[in-house]
């Protein structure tokens, strides 16, 4: 029952995903929450990956240094700010602190709300729908910091924000770093 | 341990710290004779170790806050003096806090998150009344675990009315509310839903207004015992799609000031039972629109007086809108007229990403950087008068003490 209740909601959610536009995306507060609350419950589909293919992990940057995006996206490193996922990341990539682009460091707990971005994927020339969860429960990693903010709004529109800490509602609200996970193709 | 042991154990300390001070002591004499001697001057006398009490308030003083961003547990608000060019003393302020300055200046007031075992344990939110003539804790209010909690610092995630009876704290669980707290008795009298806007802009002695996503400004109206007595929600006076406001502003005699993503003012008078919203205008030209930008983290600096307007300004485009600054634009609030461009080193301390300026007549403008330097620059002429390359970890935002 609780497989077919999440085949159901992945379903729904890709769809919902697929069917709007960033602006359009969860514009109200109301349906953001709605629709943040599903997200992690969302099976992933690691087939659909583009780090399944990429190259391994490349240095860290410094503790308290802001890494900047190169003028020319990188494609393939999930260790790197300019990675095209992070597009609106704000914070340390949970991929330099023992977890993945898309995977939360041990011992931490993804947050259960979230924010949304929209990034292009250079390789595919896709938009993909992108879900930055922050992972929860030990203090701030201090590796690899990343401050990008394409489309990132102020915390009066929340769903576009990345200045608040999503582990708010976590039992234990500590921030450690942030993750992007892919939620779909943005149809245009 | 016995009494009676328990007084050999001190009497046994005693001696061993009579020893260890009469060594130091005949080992500090041999040294000193040897240089007394050499340069035939008095020793230096004995000194004794005491605790600084702070001087009188300054109006060149600043609270410097530093979110620790690496260990965002361990936030800090730095005391500076900008005409000493040193720290005074430090606050201790928790994780994601929000502060607020008393009207009579007597009290910071921190909310805040600790845990009972360093990040992790029980979480406890609080309200820290800390006393600025001593810089100590001297009083607290525990708080239900829902404040907001964000890295874009505000004066406007806790604030005092006027007349200081009342403290309003921003509240994101993430529902969107507003605590009252009643100073004097120490206690939350009031929690309103404030519909998803977001901040605590206090005005006169029973009013607090909040940011709304639709570009709206909502006024909630309380009486004396915390309860909601009107509500108001203005017309959108921005467009959060087109060109959004950012959430930090600088304080004027009858409001705020807010700048956009773009460059514009947007000045709202909350003097009246209604707030009032000036025109905005452009900080930038049709040609440097777009191009030219305010960004970072604390995004004007106004001050009262002179009616001058600061902006830490970049070249960048969209999503740059946190990037530091090159230079610091100095506009007449009045006239609409920019008035100079400051150049800063931004390669050598990093781009600045926060400005504030003193209230007085010879009034010093602060400006952080992105790699925690502080510069204190006079903010009538421009001239540098005093570069800290590096103060704290990260300096995001300042307040006048």
């Amino acid at each position: 029952m609780q497989q077919r209740l999440d085949r159901w909601i992945e379903r729904s959610s890709r769809g919902l995903a697929a069917r709007t536009s960033r602006r359009g995306f969860l514009g109200s507060f109301g349906q953001a929450l709605t629709g943040v609350a599903l997200l992690p419950l969302l099976p992933v589909d690691r087939s659909s990956r583009a780090e399944a293919a990429e190259p391994a992990a490349t240095a860290a940057g410094p503790a308290g240094q802001a890494a900047k995006p190169a003028a020319k996206a990188s494609t393939g490193d999930p260790n790197s700010c300019d990675y095209w996922k992070y597009c609106a990341i704000d914070g340390y990539l949970c991929a330099c602190c023992g977890g993945s682009s898309s995977s939360c460091p041990p011992g931490t707990q993804p947050s259960p709300i979230t924010w949304i971005g929209t990034c292009h994927n250079p390789v595919d020339g896709r938009d993909y729908i992108v879900s930055y969860n922050d992972c929860c429960g030990k203090a701030s990693c201090g590796a690899c910091q990343c401050v990008r903010n394409e489309g990132e709004k102020p915390m009066y529109r929340l769903s576009l924000n990345n200045d608040v800490n999503w582990c708010m509602a976590n039992e234990n609200p500590n921030y450690h770093c942030s993750v992007s996970v892919l939620l779909g193709v943005a149809e245009k | 341990m016995s009494r009676a042991g328990s007084a050999r154990a001190l009497r046994r300390r005693a001696a061993w710290s009579a020893l260890l001070l009469a060594a130091a002591g005949v080992a500090g004499l041999a040294g000193m004779s040897r240089t007394a001697g050499a340069a035939g001057a008095p020793p230096l006398p004995a000194e004794h170790l005491e605790v600084a009490k702070l001087p009188p308030w300054s109006p060149h003083w600043a609270y410097l806050y530093d979110n620790s961003f690496a260990n965002e547990t361990d936030s800090r608000l730095y005391l500076y003096d900008g005409d000493a060019h040193r720290m005074l003393g430090q606050y201790e302020i928790g994780y994601y806090p929000a502060m607020a300055i008393s009207p009579d200046h007597k009290t910071t007031a921190v909310a805040t998150t600790y845990w009972s075992r360093g990040g992790h344990g029980t979480r406890t939110d609080v309200i820290e009344y800390e006393d600025n003539a001593t810089l100590t804790v001297r009083g607290e209010l525990v708080l239900p675990p829902k404040r907001a909690q964000t890295t874009a610092i505000t004066n406007f995630g806790l604030s005092y009315s006027s007349d200081q009876r009342f403290l309003y704290l921003a509240n994101l669980s993430p529902a969107a509310s507003l605590s009252i707290i009643d100073v004097a008795r120490n206690a939350i009298v009031g929690d309103i839903d404030t519909d998803g806007c977001v901040l605590v802009m206090p005005s006169g002695k029973r009013r607090v207004s909040a940011l709304c996503e639709n570009g709206r400004l909502l006024t909630i109206t309380h009486d004396d015992a915390g309860a909601e007595t009107a509500r108001s929600v203005s017309q959108p006076f921005f467009s959060v799609d087109r060109d959004p406001i950012f959430v930090q502003s600088a304080p004027t005699p009858t409001g705020v000031v807010h700048v956009s993503f773009l460059g514009d003012v947007y000045a709202i008078d909350l003097s009246g039972a209604e707030p009032r919203f000036a025109p905005p205008w452009p900080t930038v030209t049709p040609q440097e629109r777009g191009h030219w930008r305010p960004g970072g983290q604390q995004v004007v600096a106004y001050h009262a007086r002179s009616g001058r307007l600061y902006l830490p300004m970049h070249r960048g485009g969209e999503g740059s809108h946190k990037d530091g600054a090159t230079e610091i634009w100095v506009f007449d609030a009045n006239t609409h007229k920019r008035l100079a461009r400051w150049p800063v080193n931004a390669a050598k301390y990093g781009g600045v990403i926060a400005v504030l300026a003193t209230q007085d007549e010879r009034p010093l403008l602060f400006a952080a950087t992105e790699r925690s330097a502080l510069f204190v620059i006079d903010a009538m002429s421009g001239r540098l008068q005093h570069v800290e390359a590096r103060l704290g970890q990260t300096l995001w935002s300042m307040m006048n003490p």
